[in-house]
């Protein structure tokens, strides 16, 4: 047990570590200062720049922000799109995977949940899409989305600043050629270093161990530069269907805790980034300790929750064993339930375990975290949720001290309340409960299987399958990407088409209508004449106001789905005992 | 009864909704409910009477009804 | 400008403050009967439909009345039918009590304002006025149908019929009736402040000529009773946001609830599986549309969404109460906001009336031909400053025989900062701001005595203000006019420093005498030497770097800078233009107001947070109480922390706590959350200990102790 707790804190330790570089490195480069990349890198943009041109860098304003934000994922879309739909006549394909391998409604979804930074997959990589298709498709996506999200989250940080939002298209290359590049540049050298495999040569036929009369195909492929990428943006999509649980994809404990790093260490070191630029670090230390505090519970939680292990099991045993349903031995417990938290809290969505196996203890922690999305949160949008949050904690509690309630001196009026409660509150609820809803109500659409004894719905009746669907849409809504299992999701169901299409539309809402509150509310920000602070003004960089925070946070994430979370982990935890 | 006639009520009843709101909206809730309510009927198979289904279909409408409400509110909160 | 003028009658009332504070009459009795008659009236969808919260409450009641005829009307119900009748019945009538109470919180708002409206209507009730026709002719008119440019006649014991501008005559006016004060004031034209007459004030004496400047319903009295009654009130830029934020809450809510029988159908489902057909009719028994309802209104913030609108008519009727005229609810919302606080310093943090204390030569001139210079010089000025240099003269036995009508008064002006006497024989005598004099006597080819310097000094640093006095070229001498600054100022400075708002005092004076006031009375800092445009470029200045600014002032040429400042206070005596240019009045012409109007736009502020705070903390309870009781077959029985007796008895326990805190609160709405001057964060620890940890905490306890005296088993 203590062997457990002390991998999971080395681990928080580290990236707590390293953030504060990530961030100052991040707040020099969207600053325009120097950078030790500099020789290599700005003649490189410069050839970029003068190419699209954007040399002139124009700023824009927020809807000019979010319509370009829009162009170059719609863009990205159409060119990805045009790979997967014609990946049989494209190159490296040596499983000679045809065009039904991917159905339309398939690659839709596939399409949008890249673009959405979310990599929810209702297919498996390697019998669904070629070695390109993943490498060149996929993996572009990896790179545009997840630096959409950094460029939003600098633009954002520079509206409440008061700079202006900056160029998306600059911000854009800037956050590949500057960030994302040079650190899976370096990543993807170490994952290949500890196991991964790196190839284009197709599948190894092996006969197995138990009988050599029968052959095994194990699948390969260029997984190394894949995975850091995978986690370093937050994408989580793997290139196998068992993503992180894979050997190849995560073959031992020290590339674990570089995927756990990597996952967290662009999102935690943004909340220094916005520190550095808006020059108070003390409040994003404040900020940053209230994130860790409340990440450290959940971690608790869940650790406690997989270590105790299931009471039935445990009884039939006559002794305590940790739950290791669906899990890797190789990670145990504590590196399965410390993942699990970081992968739903940081929107990555990568798994090392099936989540579908997870104590309903965990899996409340995994569902509180995607509601909220700020424990870390996605790429760049996290950091951004978690500003409007305080945003909205300065709202809710700033009129108590008396005056119109302001964040870094700026007033906070209707047009800003508008916004952070349409993303931060109203977004969730109508892109979960309502699709969930409907599926729940019509089971017999969600999944035509019938499972004996139990009525033809979900694969999972009750408790757990409430769980699922709800499961399901958040990730999706959240941008999160890791599923439960249990549902028919993946063609050839015939449900695959509902969740398919049901799911682009939660994706693109919980997706695109929160970037463009979050351009529009740092828009106005920035335009806003600034007060200086008194000392009747709410000082939201003391310890108090980060503890009202996050009751705020904990109280408003927790109201909206009380009746979900009851009737679905609780009452399965109950039902457990 | 002629043509002008004819435009001439249509245009009384134009102009009598915009003075008495309520009552078109509950009219074009009610109308609205004969294509809502078959459609409840038919979701729920023979679990319901028809009165039941067309008491549901109105009941979704007033939900859907102040759902858009309170958009109205959200966006032009000085009208209110 | 006001302050640089040693002619301006500054209409301090003395004494403490609540002593003084004068409120109209105001019948207070049969509010609350009345309020119980409006809260039913109120109950009509055109007028609840403003009010987001509770035209969702509306709406349930109505649908919870249905499923009380027919429990079945939207699915049949497996329980028994008279039971669900009796729960859907109490529910449709908590429900009711709901809106009720929250009608009754704005209604008896509206109601004291009325009042508050109803005393102040009566004092201009329709007089008969004398119109002065073009051709000279009088004709004797309503006082309603006077409009602005008429010219009336009033005669001695007559009421004034309209706000208005003396154009002819002298005559003391009684303004009790608005102010309180009982002495009577003296109103003559020309002079800025004494000409300005308010409607429903009397005429004591003699006769006036009096120029209307406002239409009937557009006087200043008519502007409050519109807002204080809550007719005209259009919502403040705080208010507006919160109610966003209400109907953002109350969208989530209304989808969370809507969503939750497709959920408890799917759990059903499987219960009636594996468990029994009993335990999934429960379930769906929880969902019914009367339960949904019911878990929709205990979690729409009510609380607030109820007492709202009656805090807001509440501040603006706390304002009255001060005897203080808004002109817009924004502006009592914008004294909370104020930064900077711009403050004359006469009258403002210095009683208005400077006396001559003393007179100093600056020649070899004996004391007595001093004396006669500064008499002469003040013999046509009527400011107390001006009779109180003449009495010192006449002690100083500088009384001169002269005949008035020979000589000429010059009138002080901001422009020329002095005021003086031209006699028959040629001689110009002046008395005014050192730096005036010295240019003067040098125009007229004098010198400058040295002396004069140290003797400004030491006037200048005893805090005193320093005015010289010249015959022809030669400046004879210092008149020492003493200023005093009003007892307890230095705590009222510091309590708004603590509140962070910075202090500014303007002053005619030069820099020492200024800087020796201004370490005296504690202020942030001060401008010397200030003249009308100084005033206003401060106020640009501050705003430009996004701070509010309010000040006080009272002449038309402060006009300007209040139209500037956001929140500008003409004082009552002050000019029409004053009046027109700020955007509140005070009837008691109190410069110190300000300060309390700063505290009543914090209350405003704190209270409306502090309720919406507590409103949503009151849900945790509320949905501890209501889910895991409505779905106790679900297992989730154990999460019932209260202890709740059964399902009913938590749904209607939870109704109840919020339909009765409500009524609970309406004395706190009214009479607002309780503002200290401490910092904000301070001031946060505490209302978020109050308000927000006692939000969560109470309604625990509060519907554990209904569900106990409930008789649901």
């Amino acid at each position: 047990m203590l062997q457990g707790w002390i991998q999971i804190a080395i681990t928080i330790t580290l990236f707590v570590a390293i953030s504060p570089l990530f961030g100052g490195y991040m707040a020099r480069v969207f600053q325009g200062q120097r950078t030790l990349l500099d020789p290599v890198l700005n003649p490189l943009e410069g050839v970029i720049f003068t190419l699209s041109g954007v040399r002139d860098r124009p700023e824009m304003n927020g809807w000019q922000y979010t319509r370009a934000v829009l162009y170059s994922n719609i863009a990205a879309c159409i060119l990805v799109g045009l790979i997967l739909f014609n990946q049989a006549l494209l190159p490296f394909n040596p499983t000679h995977l045809n065009s039904s391998a991917a159905t339309w409604d398939t690659i839709l979804h596939t399409l949008v949940s890249f673009v959405t930074n979310t990599d929810q997959q209702h297919y498996s990589g390697e019998s669904t899409y070629t070695y390109f298709s993943q490498f060149a498709g996929l993996g572009l996506m990896f790179f545009i989305s997840c630096a959409t999200g950094i460029a939003v989250a600098i633009a954002f940080i520079r509206g409440l600043t008061g700079r202006p939002l900056g160029n998306f298209y600059v911000d854009l290359t800037q956050a590949i050629t500057r960030i994302l590049l040079p650190m899976s540049l370096v990543g993807g050298v170490v994952m290949l270093a500890a196991g991964m495999p790196e190839t284009l040569a197709g599948p190894v036929v092996v006969p197995t161990l138990e009988n050599p009369h029968i052959s095994q195909a194990i699948a390969l492929g260029p997984v190394a530069h894949f995975e850091i990428i995978k986690e370093l943006g937050q994408n989580g999509g793997g290139f196998f269907g068992v993503n992180s649980a894979h050997p190849f994809e995560n073959p031992n404990g020290f590339t674990n805790l570089l995927e756990i790093v990597s996952m967290v260490s662009i999102s935690a070191g943004l909340i220094h980034t916005y520190g550095a630029m808006a020059n108070n670090p003390k409040q994003a230390w404040y900020i940053f300790n209230m994130v860790l505090i409340i990440y450290i519970a959940f971690v608790v939680v869940a650790g406690i929750n997989e270590y105790n292990g299931i009471p039935g099991i445990n009884q039939l045993l006559g002794s305590s064993q940790p739950n290791l349903e669906g899990k890797e031995v190789r990670f145990g417990w504590a590196q399965s339930a410390l993942f699990l938290t970081t992968t739903t809290g940081t929107m990555c969505g990568a798994a090392n375990s099936a989540h579908d196996s997870v104590m309903p203890g965990s899996l409340f922690i995994a569902l509180f975290n995607m509601f909220l999305q700020i424990l870390w949160g996605g790429e760049g949008t996290g950091t951004a949720y978690l500003f409007a949050y305080v945003i909205l904690a300065v709202f809710a509690t700033g009129l108590m001290v008396g005056r119109t309630p302001e964040f870094l001196g700026r007033k906070i009026e209707q047009r800003e309340v508008v916004l952070a409660s349409l993303l931060l509150l109203l977004v969730h609820p109508i892109v979960i409960l309502i699709p969930g809803a409907i599926t729940l109500s019509f089971p017999e659409v969600a999944a035509n299987v019938t499972v004996p004894g139990f009525y033809n719905g979900i694969f999972n009746p009750g408790f757990h399958g409430l769980s699922e669907v709800i499961y399901e849409y958040t990730s999706a809504a959240a941008n999160n990407g890791s599923g439960l299992a249990g549902l028919g999701n993946s063609e050839p169901a015939p449900s695959a088409l509902w969740w398919n299409l049901s799911c682009c539309v939660v994706l693109a809402i919980g997706r695109y209508v929160p970037i463009m509150a979050l351009l529009l509310l740092a828009d106005g920000m920035s335009r806003k004449q600034s007060v200086p602070m008194t000392s009747g003004t709410l000082r939201t960089d003391t310890k108090l106001f980060a503890g009202v925070a996050a009751g705020v946070i904990l109280i408003v994430g927790a109201l909206t789905f009380f009746p979900v979370l009851a009737l679905g982990p609780v009452a399965e935890a109950f039902a457990v005992l | 009864m002629n043509l002008p006639s004819v435009l001439e009520t249509l245009q009384d009843i134009w102009s009598l909704q915009r003075h008495r709101k309520l009552p078109v909206y509950l009219f074009l809730a009610i109308a609205f409910n004969l294509i809502l309510a078959p459609l409840v009927l038919a979701a729920t198979g023979n679990s319901f009477s028809r009165t039941q289904a067309w008491a549901v279909g109105l009941l979704l409408i007033t939900t859907c009804a102040l759902g858009i409400y309170l958009f109205f509110v959200m966006f032009i909160p000085e009208k209110f | 400008m006001s302050n640089s003028s040693p002619s301006r009658p500054l209409h301090v009332p003395q004494g403490p403050r609540e002593s003084r504070r004068h409120t109209p009459k105001t019948n207070f009795k049969g509010i609350y009967r009345r309020a119980l008659g409006q809260s039913f009236v109120k109950l009509d969808p055109r007028i609840t439909v403003r009010n987001p919260v509770m035209f969702v409450v509306w709406v349930g009641t109505i649908v919870t009345f249905l499923v009380t005829v027919n429990p079945n009307l939207f699915g049949d119900i497996q329980a028994d039918p008279t039971e669900q009748r009796v729960l859907n019945g109490s529910i449709t009538v908590i429900l009711f009590f709901t809106l009720l109470f929250a009608n009754f919180a704005e209604a008896v708002a509206e109601g004291r304002g009325k009042a508050q409206a109803d005393s102040l209507r009566a004092t201009r009730s329709d007089t008969i006025a004398h119109k002065v026709l073009a051709d000279g002719t009088i004709e004797e008119v309503n006082s309603t149908q006077l409009r602005r440019g008429d010219q009336v006649q009033v005669l001695a014991g007559s009421m004034i019929p309209a706000d208005g501008e003396v154009i002819q005559g002298i005559g003391s006016v009684d303004e009790s009736a608005i102010t309180g004060e009982s002495a009577p004031v003296l109103k003559q034209p020309g002079t800025d402040i004494a000409s300005s007459v308010t409607g429903g004030t009397k005429l004591l004496s003699d006769e006036l000529l009096i120029r209307v400047t406002s239409d009937p319903g557009q006087g200043f009295i008519d502007r409050m009773i519109a807002l204080v009654e809550g007719a005209k009130r259009t919502k403040t830029p705080n208010e507006i946001a919160l109610t966003v934020l209400l109907a953002v809450l109350t969208q989530v809510f209304l989808i969370v609830v809507a969503t939750v029988p497709a959920i408890a159908q799917f759990i059903a489902n499987f219960i009636s599986t594996l468990f029994s057909q009993a335990a999934a009719n429960n379930l769906q028994a929880g969902a019914s549309v009367a339960v949904m309802i019911s878990l929709l209104v205990a979690l729409i913030p009510t609380t607030i969404g109820g007492l709202l609108s009656a805090i807001g008519i509440a501040g603006m009727d706390r304002v009255a109460q001060f005897n203080v005229i808004a002109t817009s609810g924004r502006a009592v919302e914008a004294c909370g906001d104020v930064n900077t606080m711009i403050l004359d310093k006469t009258g403002t943090i210095t009683f208005g009336n400077r006396l001559a204390d003393e007179f100093i030569p600056v020649t070899d001139v004996s004391s007595q031909t001093l004396a006669q210079v500064c008499w002469l010089a003040s013999v046509f000025d009527d400011t107390p400053e001006g009779r109180s240099i003449r009495a010192l003269a006449e002690k100083l036995g500088g009384a001169v025989d002269l005949d008035l009508a020979t000589a000429e008064g010059i009138e002080f002006s901001a422009r020329t900062r002095m005021s003086g006497t031209n006699l028959a024989n040629g001689q110009e005598i002046r008395k005014g701001s050192v730096e005036a004099i010295k240019g003067f006597v040098r125009s007229r080819g004098g010198q400058v005595p040295d002396q004069i310097d140290p003797a400004y000094e030491r006037v200048s640093r005893l805090g005193g203000t320093p005015l010289a006095v010249c015959r022809d070229k030669d400046i004879y001498g210092i008149i020492y006019l003493k200023d005093i600054v009003k007892p307890g100022l230095r705590e009222r400075f510091d309590q708004l420093r603590r509140m962070g708002i910075r202090t500014i005092m303007l002053t005619g004076d030069n820099r020492i005498t200024a800087s020796v006031i201004a370490q005296e009375a504690g202020v942030d800092d001060f401008i010397a030497e200030a003249t009308p445009e100084d005033k206003i470029s401060v106020i640009r200045s501050e705003q430009s770097q996004g701070k509010l600014v309010a000040m006080t002032g009272d002449g038309t040429n402060d006009a300007p800078a209040l139209a500037q400042a956001n929140v500008g206070v003409a004082m009552n005596s002050g000019t029409q233009a004053a009046k027109e240019a700020a955007n509140m009045v005070d009837l008691d012409s109190d410069p110190t107001k300000l300060i309390d109007l700063v505290a009543i736009g914090k209350q405003l502020l704190i209270t409306r947070g502090a309720l919406t705070t507590f409103s949503i903390a009151n849900d945790v309870a509320k949905y501890f109480a209501i889910i895991p009781t409505i779905f106790a077959a679900a297992g989730i029985g154990a999460l019932n922390i209260m202890g709740l007796k059964s399902a009913e008895s938590a749904i209607i326990a939870a109704l109840i706590y919020n339909a009765l805190v409500i009524p609970a609160l309406i004395p706190l709405a009214l009479r607002g959350v309780q503002f200290r001057p401490v910092s904000a964060n301070q001031l946060l620890q505490r209302n978020i200990l109050i308000y927000g940890v006692g939000g969560v905490v109470a309604p625990f306890i509060a519907i554990k102790a209904i569900d106990l005296i409930l008789p649901f088993s």
